[in-house]
Protein backbone atom coordinates (compact mmCIF):
# COMPACT_ATOMS: atom_id res chain seq x y z
CA UNK A 1 0.00 0.00 0.00
CA UNK A 2 2.21 3.12 -1.66
CA UNK A 3 1.75 5.70 -3.68
CA UNK A 4 4.47 6.20 -5.46
CA UNK A 5 5.50 8.68 -8.15
CA UNK A 6 8.72 7.62 -10.46
CA UNK A 7 10.41 10.01 -12.10
CA UNK A 8 7.88 12.05 -12.80
CA UNK A 9 8.31 15.67 -14.69
CA UNK A 10 4.98 17.97 -15.72
CA UNK A 11 6.03 20.50 -18.14
CA UNK A 12 3.79 23.46 -19.32
CA UNK A 13 4.99 25.29 -22.53
CA UNK A 14 7.49 27.54 -21.70
CA UNK A 15 8.84 25.99 -18.53
CA UNK A 16 8.90 22.51 -16.49
CA UNK A 17 6.36 22.93 -13.20
CA UNK A 18 7.97 19.67 -11.70
CA UNK A 19 11.39 18.50 -12.30
CA UNK A 20 11.79 14.83 -12.40
CA UNK A 21 10.55 13.59 -8.92
CA UNK A 22 10.38 10.13 -7.13
CA UNK A 23 8.73 10.16 -4.16
CA UNK A 24 7.71 6.95 -2.29
CA UNK A 25 4.04 7.75 0.69
CA UNK A 26 2.72 5.31 3.20
CA UNK A 27 -0.50 4.83 4.76
CA UNK A 28 -0.72 6.69 7.97
CA UNK A 29 1.41 9.59 6.85
CA UNK A 30 0.50 13.26 7.13
CA UNK A 31 2.43 14.72 4.66
CA UNK A 32 2.88 18.68 4.48
CA UNK A 33 3.49 19.69 1.14
CA UNK A 34 5.52 22.91 1.87
CA UNK A 35 7.27 25.87 -0.75
CA UNK A 36 7.62 29.18 -1.56
CA UNK A 37 4.96 30.68 -3.87
CA UNK A 38 5.47 28.96 -7.78
CA UNK A 39 7.68 25.79 -6.28
CA UNK A 40 5.42 23.61 -8.19
CA UNK A 41 3.33 22.07 -5.17
CA UNK A 42 0.04 22.26 -6.59
CA UNK A 43 1.22 20.98 -9.67
CA UNK A 44 3.02 17.92 -8.18
CA UNK A 45 -0.50 17.21 -6.00
CA UNK A 46 -2.21 17.41 -9.46
CA UNK A 47 0.22 14.81 -10.77
CA UNK A 48 -0.34 12.58 -8.00
CA UNK A 49 -4.22 12.69 -8.76
CA UNK A 50 -3.85 12.05 -12.39
CA UNK A 51 -5.23 15.38 -13.12
CA UNK A 52 -2.08 16.70 -15.31
CA UNK A 53 -0.26 15.03 -18.54
CA UNK A 54 3.17 14.08 -16.92
CA UNK A 55 6.14 12.05 -17.80
CA UNK A 56 7.19 9.11 -15.30
CA UNK A 57 4.71 7.21 -13.31
CA UNK A 58 2.09 7.36 -10.10
CA UNK A 59 0.98 4.01 -8.47
CA UNK A 60 -0.56 3.04 -6.22
CA UNK A 61 0.19 -0.65 -4.98
CA UNK A 62 2.72 -1.56 -7.51
CA UNK A 63 -0.94 -0.01 -10.40
CA UNK A 64 -0.46 2.64 -12.63
CA UNK A 65 -3.26 5.04 -11.78
CA UNK A 66 -3.43 6.12 -15.14
CA UNK A 67 -4.55 3.01 -16.08
CA UNK A 68 -7.11 2.61 -13.50
CA UNK A 69 -10.86 2.65 -14.59
CA UNK A 70 -12.43 6.54 -13.42
CA UNK A 71 -14.45 5.34 -10.72
CA UNK A 72 -11.40 3.27 -9.01
CA UNK A 73 -9.15 5.38 -9.32
CA UNK A 74 -11.72 7.95 -7.92
CA UNK A 75 -12.70 5.65 -4.73
CA UNK A 76 -8.58 5.55 -4.52
CA UNK A 77 -7.42 9.05 -4.47
CA UNK A 78 -9.42 11.90 -3.26
CA UNK A 79 -9.01 15.29 -4.72
CA UNK A 80 -8.94 18.96 -3.19
CA UNK A 81 -8.01 21.69 -5.23
CA UNK A 82 -7.76 24.64 -3.88
CA UNK A 83 -11.13 27.42 -3.98
CA UNK A 84 -12.38 24.97 -6.69
CA UNK A 85 -15.39 26.83 -8.53
CA UNK A 86 -19.02 26.02 -6.75
CA UNK A 87 -21.34 26.61 -10.26
CA UNK A 88 -24.86 25.80 -8.81
CA UNK A 89 -25.77 27.25 -5.14
CA UNK A 90 -26.61 23.70 -3.68
CA UNK A 91 -27.43 23.08 -0.55
CA UNK A 92 -24.30 22.15 1.69
CA UNK A 93 -25.13 18.71 1.79
CA UNK A 94 -25.84 17.95 -0.84
CA UNK A 95 -23.00 19.18 -1.84
CA UNK A 96 -20.97 17.26 0.20
CA UNK A 97 -22.65 13.88 -0.93
CA UNK A 98 -21.10 14.86 -4.37
CA UNK A 99 -17.78 12.99 -2.84
CA UNK A 100 -19.96 9.83 -2.60
CA UNK A 101 -20.85 9.29 -6.26
CA UNK A 102 -17.67 6.96 -7.34
CA UNK A 103 -19.57 4.67 -4.82
CA UNK A 104 -22.75 4.97 -6.00
CA UNK A 105 -23.80 2.59 -9.34
CA UNK A 106 -25.80 4.27 -11.58
CA UNK A 107 -28.40 7.46 -10.08
CA UNK A 108 -28.90 4.74 -6.98
CA UNK A 109 -30.43 5.95 -4.01
CA UNK A 110 -28.05 6.92 -1.29
CA UNK A 111 -26.98 3.79 1.12
CA UNK A 112 -26.53 3.59 4.37
CA UNK A 113 -22.59 3.78 4.00
CA UNK A 114 -23.11 7.03 2.29
CA UNK A 115 -25.43 8.89 4.48
CA UNK A 116 -23.02 8.25 7.46
CA UNK A 117 -19.56 8.92 5.59
CA UNK A 118 -21.37 12.37 4.41
CA UNK A 119 -22.81 13.07 8.18
CA UNK A 120 -19.20 12.07 9.39
CA UNK A 121 -17.55 13.95 7.23
CA UNK A 122 -19.73 17.03 7.89
CA UNK A 123 -19.09 16.63 11.98
CA UNK A 124 -15.53 16.44 11.51
CA UNK A 125 -15.47 19.73 8.96
CA UNK A 126 -18.19 21.45 11.87
CA UNK A 127 -20.49 22.13 9.22
CA UNK A 128 -23.70 20.17 10.12
CA UNK A 129 -25.30 23.10 11.52
CA UNK A 130 -25.66 24.69 8.16
CA UNK A 131 -26.32 21.28 6.01
CA UNK A 132 -29.47 22.57 5.07
CA UNK A 133 -28.11 25.94 3.54
CA UNK A 134 -27.20 26.83 0.42
CA UNK A 135 -23.50 26.99 -0.04
CA UNK A 136 -23.80 30.73 -1.72
CA UNK A 137 -24.65 31.92 1.60
CA UNK A 138 -22.02 30.69 3.44
CA UNK A 139 -18.71 32.67 4.25
CA UNK A 140 -15.54 31.92 2.79
CA UNK A 141 -13.93 30.22 5.41
CA UNK A 142 -17.66 28.20 6.03
CA UNK A 143 -17.40 27.15 2.37
CA UNK A 144 -14.04 25.87 2.42
CA UNK A 145 -15.02 23.22 5.26
CA UNK A 146 -17.97 21.94 3.21
CA UNK A 147 -15.99 21.66 0.06
CA UNK A 148 -13.57 19.17 2.55
CA UNK A 149 -16.06 17.36 3.60
CA UNK A 150 -17.17 17.12 0.11
CA UNK A 151 -12.84 15.46 -0.37
CA UNK A 152 -13.20 13.71 3.44
CA UNK A 153 -16.66 11.81 2.38
CA UNK A 154 -15.44 10.12 -0.08
CA UNK A 155 -13.16 8.10 2.36
CA UNK A 156 -10.50 6.83 -0.53
CA UNK A 157 -7.20 5.55 1.20
CA UNK A 158 -5.43 8.86 -0.38
CA UNK A 159 -6.70 12.39 0.11
CA UNK A 160 -4.72 15.24 -1.33
CA UNK A 161 -5.67 18.71 -0.52
CA UNK A 162 -4.54 21.74 -1.56
CA UNK A 163 -4.19 24.38 1.02
CA UNK A 164 -7.65 23.45 3.12
CA UNK A 165 -6.86 25.58 5.88
CA UNK A 166 -5.98 28.78 3.94
CA UNK A 167 -9.38 30.43 4.53
CA UNK A 168 -9.85 29.55 8.07
CA UNK A 169 -10.16 30.88 11.52
CA UNK A 170 -7.58 29.42 13.67
CA UNK A 171 -9.86 27.88 15.51
CA UNK A 172 -10.81 25.67 12.29
CA UNK A 173 -7.55 25.80 11.37
CA UNK A 174 -6.68 23.58 14.27
CA UNK A 175 -9.78 21.43 14.28
CA UNK A 176 -9.03 20.37 10.32
CA UNK A 177 -5.09 19.88 11.27
CA UNK A 178 -6.40 17.48 13.88
CA UNK A 179 -9.26 15.91 11.24
CA UNK A 180 -7.00 15.46 8.62
CA UNK A 181 -4.50 13.91 11.60
CA UNK A 182 -6.96 11.44 12.44
CA UNK A 183 -8.45 10.83 8.73
CA UNK A 184 -4.83 8.93 8.13
CA UNK A 185 -5.64 6.67 10.72
CA UNK A 186 -8.63 5.50 9.26
CA UNK A 187 -12.11 4.65 10.49
CA UNK A 188 -11.27 0.77 11.31
CA UNK A 189 -7.51 0.85 12.90
CA UNK A 190 -6.97 -1.47 10.02
CA UNK A 191 -7.41 0.80 7.15
CA UNK A 192 -4.87 3.25 7.65
CA UNK A 193 -4.92 6.33 4.98
CA UNK A 194 -2.67 8.65 3.42
CA UNK A 195 -3.12 12.43 3.19
CA UNK A 196 -0.74 15.08 1.70
CA UNK A 197 -1.48 18.51 2.51
CA UNK A 198 -0.67 21.82 0.93
CA UNK A 199 0.05 24.22 3.42
CA UNK A 200 1.85 27.55 4.00
CA UNK A 201 1.49 27.71 7.67
CA UNK A 202 4.96 26.03 8.57
CA UNK A 203 3.92 25.83 12.34
CA UNK A 204 1.22 23.79 11.78
CA UNK A 205 2.83 21.83 9.04
CA UNK A 206 5.96 20.69 11.90
CA UNK A 207 3.47 20.31 14.61
CA UNK A 208 0.85 18.29 13.14
CA UNK A 209 2.35 16.30 10.12
CA UNK A 210 4.45 12.92 10.02
CA UNK A 211 6.53 14.28 7.40
CA UNK A 212 7.13 17.38 5.58
CA UNK A 213 8.05 17.94 1.77
CA UNK A 214 9.58 21.03 1.07
CA UNK A 215 9.53 22.45 -2.42
CA UNK A 216 11.62 25.17 -4.42
CA UNK A 217 11.51 25.61 -8.26
CA UNK A 218 9.97 22.67 -9.34
CA UNK A 219 11.86 20.30 -7.48
CA UNK A 220 11.43 18.35 -4.22
CA UNK A 221 14.58 19.79 -2.14
CA UNK A 222 13.67 17.97 1.28
CA UNK A 223 12.02 14.98 2.40
CA UNK A 224 11.99 13.90 6.05
CA UNK A 225 10.64 14.94 9.17
CA UNK A 226 10.14 18.26 10.22
CA UNK A 227 12.23 19.74 12.37
CA UNK A 228 14.43 18.08 9.55
CA UNK A 229 13.10 19.45 6.17
CA UNK A 230 11.97 22.62 8.71
CA UNK A 231 15.31 23.53 9.58
CA UNK A 232 15.94 26.89 10.15
CA UNK A 233 18.86 26.89 7.30
CA UNK A 234 16.00 25.36 4.89
CA UNK A 235 13.89 27.69 5.57
CA UNK A 236 16.18 30.49 4.93
CA UNK A 237 17.31 29.04 1.76
CA UNK A 238 14.46 28.44 0.19
CA UNK A 239 11.58 30.33 1.80
CA UNK A 240 14.47 33.50 2.15
CA UNK A 241 12.94 34.34 5.20
CA UNK A 242 14.33 34.40 8.86
CA UNK A 243 12.44 32.00 10.85
CA UNK A 244 11.42 32.33 15.12
CA UNK A 245 11.52 28.68 16.70
CA UNK A 246 10.00 28.32 19.90
CA UNK A 247 8.71 25.52 21.82
CA UNK A 248 5.52 24.95 23.42
CA UNK A 249 4.13 22.69 25.23
CA UNK A 250 6.98 20.42 24.20
CA UNK A 251 5.76 21.03 20.33
CA UNK A 252 7.43 23.22 17.96
CA UNK A 253 6.70 26.66 16.54
CA UNK A 254 7.79 27.91 13.39
CA UNK A 255 7.06 32.04 12.78
CA UNK A 256 8.25 33.82 9.85
CA UNK A 257 10.08 36.35 11.14
CA UNK A 258 11.66 38.95 8.52
CA UNK A 259 12.39 38.76 5.04
CA UNK A 260 15.83 38.18 3.68
CA UNK A 261 16.83 39.88 0.58
CA UNK A 262 18.87 37.81 -1.79
CA UNK A 263 21.80 38.75 -3.52
CA UNK A 264 21.16 41.48 -6.11
CA UNK A 265 17.65 42.52 -4.68
CA UNK A 266 19.67 45.29 -3.18
CA UNK B 1 -33.56 17.55 5.86
CA UNK B 2 -32.07 14.21 4.51
CA UNK B 3 -31.16 13.70 0.49
CA UNK B 4 -34.05 11.20 0.52
CA UNK B 5 -36.67 13.94 1.18
CA UNK B 6 -35.10 15.78 -1.08
CA UNK B 7 -34.57 13.30 -4.16
CA UNK B 8 -38.55 12.73 -2.60
CA UNK B 9 -39.10 15.76 -3.51
CA UNK B 10 -38.11 15.71 -7.18
CA UNK B 11 -39.93 12.70 -7.94
CA UNK B 12 -43.02 14.21 -6.70
CA UNK B 13 -42.21 17.63 -9.01
CA UNK B 14 -41.99 15.39 -11.39
CA UNK B 15 -44.83 13.43 -10.90
CA UNK B 16 -47.02 16.62 -10.59
CA UNK B 17 -45.62 17.54 -14.14
CA UNK B 18 -46.35 14.42 -15.75
CA UNK B 19 -49.92 14.39 -14.53
CA UNK B 20 -50.24 18.10 -16.02
CA UNK B 21 -48.67 17.09 -19.09
CA UNK B 22 -51.24 14.52 -19.53
CA UNK B 23 -54.01 16.86 -18.37
CA UNK B 24 -52.84 19.38 -21.25
CA UNK B 25 -52.55 16.73 -23.75
CA UNK B 26 -55.97 15.20 -23.15
CA UNK B 27 -56.78 19.00 -23.39
CA UNK B 28 -54.94 19.59 -26.75
CA UNK B 29 -57.03 16.81 -28.21
CA UNK B 30 -60.22 18.09 -27.40
CA UNK B 31 -59.88 21.65 -27.90
CA UNK B 32 -60.42 23.41 -31.20
CA UNK B 33 -59.85 26.41 -32.98
CA UNK B 34 -62.05 29.34 -31.03
CA UNK B 35 -62.32 27.15 -28.23
CA UNK B 36 -64.67 24.52 -29.93
CA UNK B 37 -65.43 21.56 -29.68
CA UNK B 38 -64.04 18.81 -32.63
CA UNK B 39 -66.24 19.45 -35.68
CA UNK B 40 -68.40 22.86 -33.91
CA UNK B 41 -71.32 20.65 -34.06
CA UNK B 42 -71.19 19.34 -37.22
CA UNK B 43 -71.06 16.03 -38.67
CA UNK B 44 -71.62 12.91 -36.90
CA UNK B 45 -69.33 10.73 -34.46
CA UNK B 46 -67.30 9.24 -37.39
CA UNK B 47 -65.94 12.53 -38.53
CA UNK B 48 -65.20 13.68 -34.87
CA UNK B 49 -63.20 10.74 -34.53
CA UNK B 50 -61.17 10.82 -38.25
CA UNK B 51 -60.33 14.99 -36.52
CA UNK B 52 -59.06 13.70 -33.12
CA UNK B 53 -56.51 10.97 -34.82
CA UNK B 54 -55.46 12.60 -37.67
CA UNK B 55 -55.06 15.90 -36.97
CA UNK B 56 -55.50 16.55 -32.90
CA UNK B 57 -53.19 13.87 -32.12
CA UNK B 58 -50.24 14.27 -34.33
CA UNK B 59 -50.32 17.30 -33.22
CA UNK B 60 -50.31 16.75 -29.18
CA UNK B 61 -48.14 14.05 -29.45
CA UNK B 62 -45.68 16.64 -31.35
CA UNK B 63 -45.99 19.22 -28.79
CA UNK B 64 -45.13 16.90 -26.05
CA UNK B 65 -41.95 15.09 -27.63
CA UNK B 66 -40.46 18.40 -29.34
CA UNK B 67 -41.21 20.60 -25.69
CA UNK B 68 -40.06 17.82 -23.84
CA UNK B 69 -36.77 17.36 -25.87
CA UNK B 70 -36.51 20.96 -25.95
CA UNK B 71 -36.50 21.19 -22.12
CA UNK B 72 -34.46 18.17 -21.22
CA UNK B 73 -31.78 19.59 -23.80
CA UNK B 74 -32.28 23.12 -22.19
CA UNK B 75 -31.13 21.68 -18.60
CA UNK B 76 -28.99 19.29 -20.06
CA UNK B 77 -26.63 21.82 -21.59
CA UNK B 78 -27.00 24.40 -18.72
CA UNK B 79 -25.38 21.79 -16.57
CA UNK B 80 -22.71 21.39 -19.25
CA UNK B 81 -21.88 24.72 -19.53
CA UNK B 82 -22.76 25.49 -15.86
CA UNK B 83 -24.54 28.55 -17.39
CA UNK B 84 -28.56 29.35 -17.07
CA UNK B 85 -28.44 31.45 -20.09
CA UNK B 86 -27.38 28.18 -22.31
CA UNK B 87 -30.19 26.58 -24.39
CA UNK B 88 -30.08 24.01 -27.44
CA UNK B 89 -30.47 27.41 -29.91
CA UNK B 90 -26.42 27.86 -28.73
CA UNK B 91 -25.18 24.94 -29.66
CA UNK B 92 -26.27 25.79 -33.77
CA UNK B 93 -28.08 22.85 -33.71
CA UNK B 94 -31.70 24.55 -34.21
CA UNK B 95 -30.33 26.51 -36.86
CA UNK B 96 -28.19 24.17 -38.84
CA UNK B 97 -31.56 21.98 -38.84
CA UNK B 98 -33.22 25.16 -40.55
CA UNK B 99 -30.87 25.58 -42.63
CA UNK B 100 -30.46 22.00 -43.88
CA UNK B 101 -34.61 22.25 -44.41
CA UNK B 102 -34.19 25.77 -46.50
CA UNK B 103 -32.06 23.86 -48.70
CA UNK B 104 -34.66 21.29 -49.47
CA UNK B 105 -37.52 24.48 -49.59
CA UNK B 106 -34.49 26.14 -51.86
CA UNK B 107 -34.51 23.13 -54.47
CA UNK B 108 -38.14 22.58 -54.60
CA UNK B 109 -37.75 18.89 -52.86
CA UNK B 110 -39.84 19.67 -50.29
CA UNK B 111 -42.78 19.83 -52.60
CA UNK B 112 -41.73 15.90 -54.15
CA UNK B 113 -41.94 14.18 -50.52
CA UNK B 114 -42.88 15.59 -47.01
CA UNK B 115 -40.13 13.09 -45.71
CA UNK B 116 -36.98 15.54 -47.50
CA UNK B 117 -37.42 18.48 -45.58
CA UNK B 118 -37.45 16.56 -42.12
CA UNK B 119 -34.33 14.74 -43.51
CA UNK B 120 -32.65 17.17 -44.92
CA UNK B 121 -32.81 19.01 -41.06
CA UNK B 122 -31.60 16.17 -39.12
CA UNK B 123 -28.34 16.69 -41.72
CA UNK B 124 -28.35 20.05 -41.35
CA UNK B 125 -28.36 19.83 -37.35
CA UNK B 126 -25.76 16.76 -37.38
CA UNK B 127 -23.05 19.29 -39.61
CA UNK B 128 -23.40 21.88 -37.29
CA UNK B 129 -22.88 19.66 -34.84
CA UNK B 130 -19.68 18.07 -36.32
CA UNK B 131 -18.46 21.50 -37.60
CA UNK B 132 -18.97 22.49 -33.66
CA UNK B 133 -16.73 19.23 -32.99
CA UNK B 134 -14.49 20.47 -35.58
CA UNK B 135 -13.86 23.39 -33.72
CA UNK B 136 -14.01 23.04 -30.31
CA UNK B 137 -14.09 19.28 -29.95
CA UNK B 138 -10.38 18.48 -29.64
CA UNK B 139 -9.83 21.59 -27.52
CA UNK B 140 -13.21 20.93 -25.49
CA UNK B 141 -13.24 23.88 -23.60
CA UNK B 142 -16.48 24.97 -22.81
CA UNK B 143 -15.98 28.45 -23.45
CA UNK B 144 -14.55 27.68 -26.88
CA UNK B 145 -17.62 25.40 -27.63
CA UNK B 146 -19.94 28.56 -26.98
CA UNK B 147 -18.00 30.71 -29.11
CA UNK B 148 -17.84 28.38 -31.89
CA UNK B 149 -21.87 27.67 -31.50
CA UNK B 150 -22.35 31.27 -31.84
CA UNK B 151 -20.56 31.35 -35.01
CA UNK B 152 -22.21 28.15 -36.65
CA UNK B 153 -25.26 30.08 -35.72
CA UNK B 154 -24.13 33.24 -37.53
CA UNK B 155 -23.24 31.41 -40.75
CA UNK B 156 -26.37 29.15 -40.64
CA UNK B 157 -28.44 32.30 -40.73
CA UNK B 158 -26.24 33.98 -43.08
CA UNK B 159 -26.77 30.95 -45.74
CA UNK B 160 -30.49 30.65 -44.97
CA UNK B 161 -30.83 34.52 -46.17
CA UNK B 162 -28.52 33.88 -49.05
CA UNK B 163 -31.24 30.93 -49.94
CA UNK B 164 -33.93 33.44 -49.30
CA UNK B 165 -32.56 36.02 -51.26
CA UNK B 166 -32.44 33.51 -54.25
CA UNK B 167 -35.73 32.05 -53.48
CA UNK B 168 -37.22 31.54 -56.90
CA UNK B 169 -40.58 32.81 -56.11
CA UNK B 170 -41.77 35.41 -53.58
CA UNK B 171 -44.13 32.46 -52.48
CA UNK B 172 -41.24 30.13 -51.96
CA UNK B 173 -39.58 32.50 -49.62
CA UNK B 174 -43.33 33.13 -47.87
CA UNK B 175 -42.79 29.15 -47.33
CA UNK B 176 -39.64 29.48 -45.93
CA UNK B 177 -40.17 31.97 -43.92
CA UNK B 178 -43.34 30.50 -42.18
CA UNK B 179 -41.76 27.02 -41.92
CA UNK B 180 -38.85 28.88 -39.83
CA UNK B 181 -41.55 30.44 -37.61
CA UNK B 182 -41.80 26.87 -36.13
CA UNK B 183 -45.44 25.21 -35.92
CA UNK B 184 -47.03 22.83 -34.93
CA UNK B 185 -50.02 22.43 -37.28
CA UNK B 186 -50.75 20.24 -40.32
CA UNK B 187 -48.37 17.99 -38.58
CA UNK B 188 -49.14 14.16 -39.12
CA UNK B 189 -48.25 10.64 -37.31
CA UNK B 190 -45.47 10.38 -40.04
CA UNK B 191 -44.19 13.13 -38.63
CA UNK B 192 -44.00 11.69 -34.93
CA UNK B 193 -42.76 8.19 -36.79
CA UNK B 194 -39.90 10.39 -38.23
CA UNK B 195 -38.60 12.14 -35.04
CA UNK B 196 -39.42 9.38 -32.22
CA UNK B 197 -36.28 7.05 -33.22
CA UNK B 198 -34.44 10.09 -33.68
CA UNK B 199 -35.08 11.61 -30.29
CA UNK B 200 -35.14 8.59 -28.01
CA UNK B 201 -31.21 7.55 -28.52
CA UNK B 202 -30.46 11.10 -28.41
CA UNK B 203 -32.27 11.46 -24.71
CA UNK B 204 -31.06 8.03 -23.53
CA UNK B 205 -27.18 9.72 -24.26
CA UNK B 206 -28.63 13.11 -22.80
CA UNK B 207 -29.53 11.13 -19.44
CA UNK B 208 -26.53 9.07 -19.55
CA UNK B 209 -24.95 12.09 -18.80
CA UNK B 210 -26.47 12.83 -15.68
CA UNK B 211 -23.85 12.14 -12.95
CA UNK B 212 -21.39 13.31 -15.35
CA UNK B 213 -23.10 16.69 -14.84
CA UNK B 214 -23.54 17.01 -11.12
CA UNK B 215 -19.93 16.19 -10.83
CA UNK B 216 -19.58 19.15 -13.23
CA UNK B 217 -20.79 21.21 -10.29
CA UNK B 218 -17.22 21.64 -8.71
CA UNK B 219 -15.06 22.26 -11.84
CA UNK B 220 -13.78 20.34 -14.20
CA UNK B 221 -10.46 19.17 -12.32
CA UNK B 222 -13.17 17.68 -9.29
CA UNK B 223 -15.19 15.87 -11.60
CA UNK B 224 -12.10 14.41 -13.03
CA UNK B 225 -10.79 13.11 -9.24
CA UNK B 226 -14.63 11.76 -9.08
CA UNK B 227 -14.09 9.57 -11.83
CA UNK B 228 -16.16 11.12 -14.70
CA UNK B 229 -14.03 12.84 -17.54
CA UNK B 230 -15.43 16.06 -18.59
CA UNK B 231 -14.99 15.38 -22.53
CA UNK B 232 -17.18 12.59 -22.59
CA UNK B 233 -19.79 14.22 -20.58
CA UNK B 234 -19.74 16.77 -22.77
CA UNK B 235 -19.83 14.20 -26.13
CA UNK B 236 -23.05 12.57 -24.39
CA UNK B 237 -24.61 16.09 -23.84
CA UNK B 238 -23.76 17.58 -27.43
CA UNK B 239 -24.47 14.38 -29.60
CA UNK B 240 -27.64 13.67 -27.64
CA UNK B 241 -28.74 17.19 -28.41
CA UNK B 242 -27.77 17.08 -31.81
CA UNK B 243 -29.85 14.34 -32.49
CA UNK B 244 -32.99 15.25 -30.44
CA UNK B 245 -33.06 18.65 -31.36
CA UNK B 246 -32.60 18.51 -34.78
CA UNK B 247 -35.41 15.85 -34.88
CA UNK B 248 -37.38 18.40 -33.04
CA UNK B 249 -36.96 21.18 -35.44
CA UNK B 250 -36.90 18.65 -38.06
CA UNK B 251 -40.86 18.20 -37.79
CA UNK B 252 -41.46 21.80 -36.14
CA UNK B 253 -39.15 24.51 -36.97
CA UNK B 254 -37.65 26.36 -34.81
CA UNK B 255 -38.85 26.65 -31.90
CA UNK B 256 -37.38 29.02 -29.06
CA UNK B 257 -36.60 29.38 -25.61
CA UNK B 258 -38.62 26.45 -24.29
CA UNK B 259 -35.04 25.00 -23.53
CA UNK B 260 -34.16 28.18 -21.88
CA UNK B 261 -37.35 29.03 -19.98
CA UNK B 262 -38.42 25.74 -18.26
CA UNK B 263 -35.15 24.34 -16.32
CA UNK B 264 -34.52 28.25 -15.39
CA UNK B 265 -38.18 27.95 -13.39
CA UNK B 266 -37.44 24.38 -11.59
CA UNK B 267 -34.03 24.75 -11.01
CA UNK B 268 -35.32 26.11 -7.33
CA UNK B 269 -37.85 23.46 -6.90
CA UNK B 270 -34.62 20.53 -7.27
CA UNK B 271 -32.17 22.27 -5.36
CA UNK B 272 -30.46 23.25 -7.77
CA UNK B 273 -29.13 19.42 -8.26
CA UNK B 274 -28.47 19.52 -12.29
CA UNK B 275 -29.05 15.66 -12.40
CA UNK B 276 -32.78 15.95 -10.57
CA UNK B 277 -33.34 18.75 -13.38
CA UNK B 278 -33.38 16.79 -15.83
CA UNK B 279 -36.80 14.82 -15.70
CA UNK B 280 -39.00 17.57 -14.30
CA UNK B 281 -37.23 19.93 -17.38
CA UNK B 282 -38.30 17.08 -19.72
CA UNK B 283 -42.17 17.02 -18.19
CA UNK B 284 -42.20 20.92 -18.08
CA UNK B 285 -40.94 21.76 -21.74
CA UNK B 286 -44.17 19.25 -22.76
CA UNK B 287 -46.49 20.79 -20.84
CA UNK B 288 -45.10 24.26 -21.82
CA UNK B 289 -45.42 23.67 -25.70
CA UNK B 290 -48.97 21.61 -25.09
CA UNK B 291 -50.63 24.81 -23.49
CA UNK B 292 -48.65 27.45 -25.52
CA UNK B 293 -50.29 25.49 -28.72
CA UNK B 294 -53.84 25.37 -26.63
CA UNK B 295 -53.52 28.90 -26.32
CA UNK B 296 -53.24 29.74 -30.11
CA UNK B 297 -56.36 27.69 -30.96
CA UNK B 298 -58.29 29.91 -27.78
CA UNK B 299 -56.63 33.41 -29.49
CA UNK B 300 -59.62 35.12 -31.38
CA UNK B 301 -59.93 34.27 -35.26
CA UNK B 302 -57.65 35.65 -38.29
CA UNK B 303 -54.16 33.66 -39.05
CA UNK B 304 -53.06 31.10 -36.60
CA UNK B 305 -50.20 32.39 -34.89
CA UNK B 306 -47.00 30.27 -34.93
CA UNK B 307 -45.89 28.72 -31.96
CA UNK B 308 -42.15 29.71 -32.36
CA UNK B 309 -43.63 33.35 -32.78
CA UNK B 310 -45.68 32.65 -29.53
CA UNK B 311 -42.14 31.05 -27.44
CA UNK B 312 -40.35 33.85 -28.48
CA UNK B 313 -42.51 36.06 -27.47
CA UNK B 314 -42.43 35.23 -24.14
CA UNK B 315 -39.42 33.79 -23.70
CA UNK B 316 -37.58 36.70 -25.25
CA UNK B 317 -38.37 39.58 -22.53
CA UNK B 318 -37.37 36.46 -19.61
CA UNK B 319 -33.92 35.78 -21.37
CA UNK B 320 -33.73 39.75 -21.27
CA UNK B 321 -34.35 39.64 -17.45
CA UNK B 322 -31.95 37.12 -16.89
CA UNK B 323 -28.98 38.41 -18.63
CA UNK B 324 -29.99 41.57 -16.78
CA UNK B 325 -30.23 40.06 -13.17
CA UNK B 326 -27.34 37.74 -13.77
CA UNK B 327 -25.06 40.92 -15.21
CA UNK B 328 -26.43 43.14 -11.66
CA UNK B 329 -25.17 39.95 -9.60
CA UNK B 330 -21.31 40.48 -11.15
CA UNK B 331 -22.18 38.11 -13.71
CA UNK B 332 -21.62 35.15 -11.45
CA UNK B 333 -24.32 31.90 -11.54
CA UNK B 334 -27.26 33.39 -9.92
Amino acid sequence: MTLAAADVEVRYETRTAVRRTTISLEPGELVALVGPNGAGKSTLLRALAGLVAHAGTVTWCGHALARLDGRTRARTVAYLPQNPPVHWPLASRELVALGRLPHRPYAAQETPADVSAVTVAMRQTDTLEFAARSVSRLSVGERARVLLARALAVEAPVLLADEPIAMLDPYHQLDVMGTLRSYTAGRDTERKRLVVVVLHDLGLAARFCDRVLLMDDGAVVGDGPPEETLAPAAIRAHYRVEPFIARHDGEPSIVPWRSLRGPGEG
Amino acid sequence: MSATERSGGSTALAAGLGLLALLAAAGSLVIGRDGGGPTFGFGGPELAETIVREIRLPRTLLALLVGGTLGLCGAALQGLLRNPLAEPGLLGASSGAAFGAVVMFYFGFAGASSLLLPLGAVAGSLLALAVLYALAGRRGDFLTIVLAGIAINALAAALTSLALNFAPSPYAALEILFWMLGSLADRSLAHVYLALPLMVPGWLLVVAAARGLDALTLGEDTARSLGFDPKRTQALVIGGTALAVGAAVAVTGVVGFIGLVVPHLLRGAVGQHPSRLLLPSFLGGALLATLADIAIRLLPPGPELKLGVVTALLGAPFFLHLVMRSSARDGSAP
